[in-house]
């Protein structure tokens, strides 16, 4: 055995990869559905902030105040350990995506808020004076401006969101972390399934962020 | 004169090149010397082997061996720094050179012979299962179909994996970073069995669960040192045998109230471990390795 | 019912318990505020290299970023723990401040980026060079905007020493884990009392965290980027 990084430990895990494989999917499939729970949530909580109901802003508040403030760690493990005392048992993925999408959904409500925010109020009034009602000037006129401004910080989000589906390896998960944990400690080879693992994280990720910077780019064009 | 200061100075480095191997002392052992600590890996949540109440001082048969050993190599035997470790962490930190020796729980495997290496048996255990009372498991068979929950990187899942085919059962496994994880898992009902040594699992029983009777695969626990390390090695392998010869091993192990070794089995055992070792390594020797020659 | 409430609580509460519970919340903020101090210096070295003109200086910091900010905490923390000497605590340091250092940079590089063009051109014209120009005008105008992204992150550092958890180091975490493990904890009201204080601790612990940092300067704006 000579070093962590020796041919050997290379061909070990290469000859393994059907195991990192499945892992590597189950991570694209609760990041998929985490993201798409997110969007929902976050689009949800962020326009109800924009509303003057007083007990829907501080529930609203309340709940991303909670899930900013705490660990991703400690909300799963009660939902993983706690729950079930309760009586709620949920499945490993139902726990993960809704972990994830509970837990990004909280930032995501913020720039959703935002975004809208960042619109300029003459864009609502004009929508008014044109005959749009309350609903349709949001759809037609705000939204789609939001969704320009918060796309950059969403897709920030987005990749945050990837990353942190590796929380899952604490309770045994399944995906890539979990993989590449399992594998690394039954086979004591450390140096390339770090190394691979890590670089199937920047396959799904990199192209993401790399999108987000070109968008930012171009947005800073149009302004 | 130049050539005279040339030999000389060939002379003083070929003699000062002599002095590592007429030391009394290999490389590695001077090097706690020179530190004058131990430092050694133990359990911090295995009663009776190594055992921290919640961060008080660490208690057990490990301790006691670990205070033995300082007082062999440096003549203290406080002169000791423990680490806690978990079953995933206690390999890699012997690798970086962060432990000198590691005495927790670890079981001494003819694949782990490789890795790291390893001083004869000081006890030897067996793989038990942990269940909830109230889930009327009451044997392994019971067990068809069910999840058990294991620790990453040890040896449990191989030896229950075996037992399960042995008894044409399929049986799933869930892996967990530590101990505190799984014990969480067995009493949320996500996994339907605690597995690990039964030693470990002692300290996870409380009113709530039971242990059952099966036992599987014999868990002998060496003391493990950085692969190289042989002259730790052989000061660790002698106190043993010595603390055996004179009866301080036994003592120290009914001082635990830990069932009494027989060790005329543990030797037989040993002898087939490290045969086994030798058997994979020369299985697994590839065109790189015979060019890197064996120690 | 309030019975078995009451006695989760008395279980919970008691020296030993929260003794270890503190050591392990000491644990977290001195891993938190080294890893903060660091990945502050780090971030900002790396955020300036990125916005110079300098080739070399503008891909070497590039290339770490990206890579860093693409990869999850956890594999550091992991990676550091098994593969240096470090000690536990002082590991999870070098990871968080790997991880951290990348994402300030970029945080710093937005701040720059952010600066109008015209506050150069005025600076030249009044005759200040390009490091007077960074110094004196650029870098606290900077400073001001990213103050609310900064602080988001940081609070986001405390919570990311969770993961240390995993590698077996005595953070807050990792040591709830291990009381919930107790022989004494045994109901589920006494796990659920005892997780719902471990995340109010946190939840105290940050808020109170972002309220002091914000307080400095009387700004209220709250932050969009993570």
């Amino acid at each position: 055995m000579s070093g962590p990084f020796s041919l050997h430990n290379w061909e070990a895990w290469f000859s393994d990869w059907s195991f990192f494989a499945s892992g590597f999917l189950r991570t694209l499939y609760i990041s998929l559905l985490g993201l798409i729970f997110t969007l929902i949530i976050g689009l949800v909580v962020g326009i109800l902030l924009c509303g003057k109901h007083k007990v829907v802003l501080a529930l609203c508040r309340g709940y991303m105040s909670f899930f900013q403030n705490t660990p991703l760690v400690i909300q799963v493990f009660i939902y993983y350990n706690v729950l079930p005392k309760l009586g709620i048992r949920l499945g490993v993925i139902v726990i993960g995506v809704m972990g994830l999408a509970l837990y990004t959904g909280a930032y995501a409500a913020d720039i959703v808020h935002s975004a809208i925010k960042a619109v300029p109020t003459g864009q609502l009034e004009a929508a008014h004076s044109q005959g749009f009602s309350y609903l349709q000037s949001m759809w037609h006129v705000i939204l789609p401006q939001a969704v320009k401004i918060g796309l950059p910080p969403m897709t920030n989000q987005a990749v945050n969101l990837i990353k942190n589906s590796s929380v899952l390896a604490v309770i045994a998960g399944g995906e890539l972390m979990y993989c590449a944990d399992s594998w690394s400690g039954s086979n004591l080879i450390y140096g390339p399934t770090f190394v691979m693992t890590g670089v199937l994280y920047l396959v799904i990720c990199l192209p993401i962020s790399l999108l987000a910077r070109r968008m930012e780019k171009r947005s800073v064009r149009n302004v | 004169m130049k050539k005279l200061l040339s030999f000389a100075l060939v002379l003083a480095l070929a003699l000062v090149a002599l002095i590592p191997a007429l030391a009394e002392d290999s490389a590695d052992v001077a090097a706690v010397k020179a530190r004058g600590k131990l430092l050694v890996g133990v359990k911090a949540d295995v009663p009776n082997f190594g055992y921290q109440d919640l961060g008080g001082e660490f208690e057990g048969l490990e301790i006691d061996l670990a205070h033995k050993l300082a007082e062999v190599i440096l003549g203290d035997p406080n002169a000791v720094e423990f680490t806690a470790v978990t079953a995933k962490t206690r390999g890699p930190l012997l690798d970086t050179g962060e432990l000198d020796m590691v005495i927790a729980t670890f079981t001494i495997k003819p694949d782990r012979i490789l890795q790291y290496d390893f001083s004869k048996p000081y006890f030897i255990d067996a793989i038990g299962l942990l269940v909830m009372k109230d889930s009327g498991i009451a044997s392994f068979a019971d067990l068809a179909g069910k999840t058990i929950g294991v620790a990453q990187s040890a040896t449990t899942k191989d030896a229950l994996q075996a037992a399960a085919t042995d008894a044409g059962i399929t049986v799933n496994f869930s892996e967990f970073p530590t101990y505190p994880d799984i014990k969480a898992a067995l009493s949320s009902g996500r996994i339907d069995c605690f597995s690990v040594d039964k030693s470990i699992l002692n300290g996870y029983v409380d009113d709530t669960t039971v242990l059952l009777p099966d036992t599987f695969s014999a868990q002998p626990y060496g003391v493990a040192v950085k692969k190289g390390n042989t002259g730790l090695l052989s000061v660790v392998d002698d106190t043993i045998a010595s603390m055996r010869k004179d009866g301080s091993l036994d003592a120290m192990v009914s001082k635990w109230t830990l069932p009494a070794v027989d060790w005329a089995k543990v030797d037989e055992f040993s002898v087939s471990l490290w045969q086994q070792a030798e058997e994979l390594a020369n299985a697994t020797a590839t065109p790189e390795a015979t060019a890197t020659v064996a120690p | 019912m309030f019975d078995r409430w009451a006695n989760a609580f008395s279980v919970v509460f008691t020296p030993k318990i929260l003794l270890f519970l503190g050591q392990g919340l000491l644990n977290t903020l001195y891993i938190a505020a080294v890893s903060i101090t660091l990945s502050l210096i780090f971030g900002t070295i790396l955020g300036l290299m990125r916005n110079r003109k300098d080739k070399v200086l503008r891909t070497v910091a590039t290339v770490y970023i990206e890579i860093v900010r693409n990869i999850p905490l956890l594999l550091f923390i992991i990676a550091m723990r098994f593969m240096t000497r470090l000690p536990p605590l002082e590991s999870g340091i070098a990871a968080l401040t790997v991880f951290t250092s990348a994402i300030v940079a970029e945080i710093v590089r937005g701040g720059l980026n952010s600066i109008d063009k015209g506050q150069w051109e005025a600076a030249t014209s009044q005759g200040f060079s390009t490091v007077q120009t960074m110094w004196y005008i650029i870098i606290p105008q900077a400073m001001r905007r990213i103050r609310s992204p900064l602080i988001s992150q940081f609070v986001t550092t405390i919570k990311d020493t969770s993961f240390c958890a995993v590698v077996g180091t005595y953070e807050l975490s990792f040591t709830s884990k291990i009381v919930a493990a107790h022989r004494t904890i045994v109901t589920a009201e006494d796990i659920i009392v005892l997780y719902l204080v471990v995340a109010l601790i946190y939840y105290v612990i940050n808020r109170s965290f972002a309220a002091i940092a914000r307080r400095e300067r009387g700004d209220a704006m709250k932050g969009v980027v993570r």
